[in-house]
């Protein structure tokens, strides 16, 4: 911390969810000497939860967030599924595949369409008053439509399967609670062709937009980090199951055939005194040189293939991007849209395998195990859940990984990256801070449960004296 | 579609919040075949498509301002667009989307009861329960016509 220079802060952080705020310190010649993303919300469910019968910790666990409660409800229900020691019936399996998938369309959609395409369409210097999503609205409406039609899609599964979008509790210990109807199957199978046809058009708008970031590119978290996924025993992408890999930044396999049930072999948490956020690194590297990104971007380094035609062939080209991993988290935008692209692919053909519609979707069983650890890709990356309970199978002790975690230090590196490239303290304009943001957003935290946010989500950014005096702010309405 | 739309949001674990839940509720007992209704927490983007081909809808909500049990109905016009955030979308500016996308707008009408209570809980005050059938009422003899 530049303790004799001045601080900007960014506070808060806005078109994310949850909250959170950035500091930047500056030095007596007003550049950027240090950078802090700092998450200023608590939520504490791994608290609360002990004491609960775990049989309500799905449902429980799905109320983290308004965003990815199914990724929570899947997660959870996996741990669940370790406690009872059943196998689910091969149906359950593949409807909560599909169900996660789902989610991760509406999510990514969220992500791409809603949060970051006001960057994108409008410019990283556009005036702030019109950088959000109505600006994209009038720009253009295409773009738009399809926005709203993608999340529409992935929403309308979650529904369809899980009774309601926000929250389902479809996904219980067991497997899942109802199995899926015909009527609902092929309603869902005809809204995937038009589904695949946003996702492919939005790619290709993407890699033409794409060209008028290169600065971004370069400057937007672009450094040598670990990359963590999950992958099938072939090298392909899976959202549901498979072993952990761990990619260096060259592309080349640390570590492969992980057990997500044993994360704590390899994964260490460190709590820092200036953010609520836990930062995850690679244990055998120590902290914070195991620093390691997860999420879209780590999950198509380090995956050798989808498994699907389009999806393939846009990972094809994808890989193409560097020669070592795909450094930038810039382009985390393009690896969320390749992922829409996979989960229609995918969902699709595992809609139309007869056995979908099988009555047989879960396993009854009373706790014959104390400890049970689930394990997942969520939209924003590997996701952990790690219960015990007692003999009456209440909940005694919790641990969550959260992805956004995982990439706390990358995100902590990026900020000061681009702040560094951008940022003139001495000559604040809108732009410069609009990407300390937007770097952000290109990782997609997941703070909290959105629907926690009451009123204007203002930015304000003030430059402090070493005295403590406000010497220049910026606010946007 | 081409029937109403009914959009009934709030948060259902916040008592009063929760109105047009128990509003959806009922007014889904009466097996109305016009209406098509939609519970959700906040008004989101998503919501302009079926805005957009309904052939009226009724925003229903719970009010912060005024007399505890106070029912208020009127008309709705879109606005133009405006605001930062999705979750700030208002049942105008829903309007305003649906109209700038979608090149329509269904008519629309809100219903709102101003609550007491909005602590945690399922149950609605006293005052509050009061004036559901009014507002199920208002929906039904529309949906009737």
């Amino acid at each position: 911390m530049a303790k004799n220079g001045r601080n900007i802060v960014i506070d808060p952080v806005t078109r994310i969810e949850g909250h959170a705020k950035i500091t930047l310190h500056l030095d007596e010649q007003g550049e950027v000497a240090d950078a802090r993303f700092h998450v200023t919300q608590f939520r504490g469910f791994e608290k609360l939860c002990e004491g609960r019968p775990f049989t309500e910790m799905p449902s429980l666990m799905a109320r983290i967030c308004g965003i990815c409660p199914v990724s929570h409800l899947i997660t959870s229900a996996k741990a669940c599924d370790a406690l009872l020691a059943v196998r689910i019936p091969p149906t359950a399996d593949q409807l909560r595949r599909i169900f996660n998938m789902a989610q991760i369309v509406q999510s990514h959609a969220l992500s791409v369409f809603h949060l970051s395409s006001p960057d994108l369409v409008l410019g990283m210097d556009a005036d702030p008053a019109k950088t959000n999503l109505w600006g994209v609205f009038e720009h253009d409406p295409q773009l738009a439509r399809d926005g709203i039609r993608l999340r529409q899609f992935g929403q309308q599964i979650i529904e369809r399967l899980g009774g309601k979008r926000i929250h389902p509790a479809w996904v219980v210990p067991g497997g899942v609670s109802e199995p899926l109807s015909q009527q609902d199957r092929d309603a869902i199978l005809a809204t995937v062709p038009e589904a695949l046809k946003i996702a492919e058009r939005t790619l290709a708008w993407f890699k033409q937009i794409a060209e008028r970031f290169r600065e971004e590119i370069m400057t937007f978290g672009n450094f040598p980090s670990l990359f963590m996924g999950t992958v099938k025993p072939d090298g392909r992408i899976t959202f549901y199951d498979g072993k952990i890999r761990i990619v260096d930044a060259a592309g080349d396999v640390l570590a492969g055939g992980l057990d997500g049930t044993r994360y704590f072999d390899y994964l260490g948490e460190k709590v820092e005194p200036w953010s609520y956020l836990k930062s995850a690194y690679y244990k055998p590297h120590g902290y914070p040189d195991g620093m390691y990104r997860v999420g879209p971007l780590a999950r198509l380094n380090v995956a050798d293939r989808c498994g699907t035609p389009r999806a393939d062939q846009e990972l094809a080209e994808f890989k193409e991007l560097q020669r070592t991993a795909a450094l930038s988290s810039f382009h985390y935008h393009q690896a969320r849209l390749i992922e829409i692209l996979y989960c229609v692919e995918r969902l699709e053909q595992l809609l139309n395998d007869p056995e979908i519609l099988s009555k047989h979707v879960r396993a009854e069983a009373k706790p014959n195990a104390l400890e049970g650890v689930g394990a997942a890709e969520a939209p924003r990356g590997t996701l952990f859940h790690h219960y015990k309970i007692d003999e009456q199978g209440l909940v005694r002790w919790a641990n969550l990984i959260i992805a956004t975690g995982q990439n706390n230090l990358a995100m902590n590196r990026s900020v000061l990256q681009v702040a560094k490239h951008f940022v003139r303290g001495n000559e604040l304009m809108p732009g410069m801070l609009n990407r300390v943001e937007a770097v952000i957003r290109a990782f997609d935290p997941c703070l909290s449960c959105s629907t926690h946010a009451v009123g204007q989500m203002a930015l304000r950014i003030q430059l402090v004296s070493p005295q403590g005096e406000i010497t220049a702010e910026l606010a946007r309405p | 579609m081409s029937g109403i739309l009914v959009i009934a949001y709030g948060n259902p674990l916040r008592c009063d919040d929760g109105l047009a839940w128990h509003a959806a509720e009922k007014l889904s007992q009466l097996n109305l075949s016009n209406v098509e209704i939609i519970t959700c927490h906040q008004l989101t983007p998503e919501l302009a498509v079926p805005l957009s081909q309904a052939a009226a809808v009724f925003f229903i909500d719970a009010a912060r301002v005024g007399v505890p049990g106070e029912l208020a109905c009127g008309p709705l016009k879109p606005q133009l667009l405006s605001g930062i955030f999705t979750h700030e979308c208002s049942p105008a500016s829903l309007l305003g989307l649906a109209q700038e996308l979608y090149g329509r707008c269904a008519p629309a009408f809100t219903i709102s009861v101003c609550g007491e209570c909005f602590d945690h809980g399922e149950t609605l005050s006293a005052k509050v329960e009061e004036s559901l059938p009014r507002v199920v009422a208002i929906v039904s003899d529309f949906a009737n016509d």
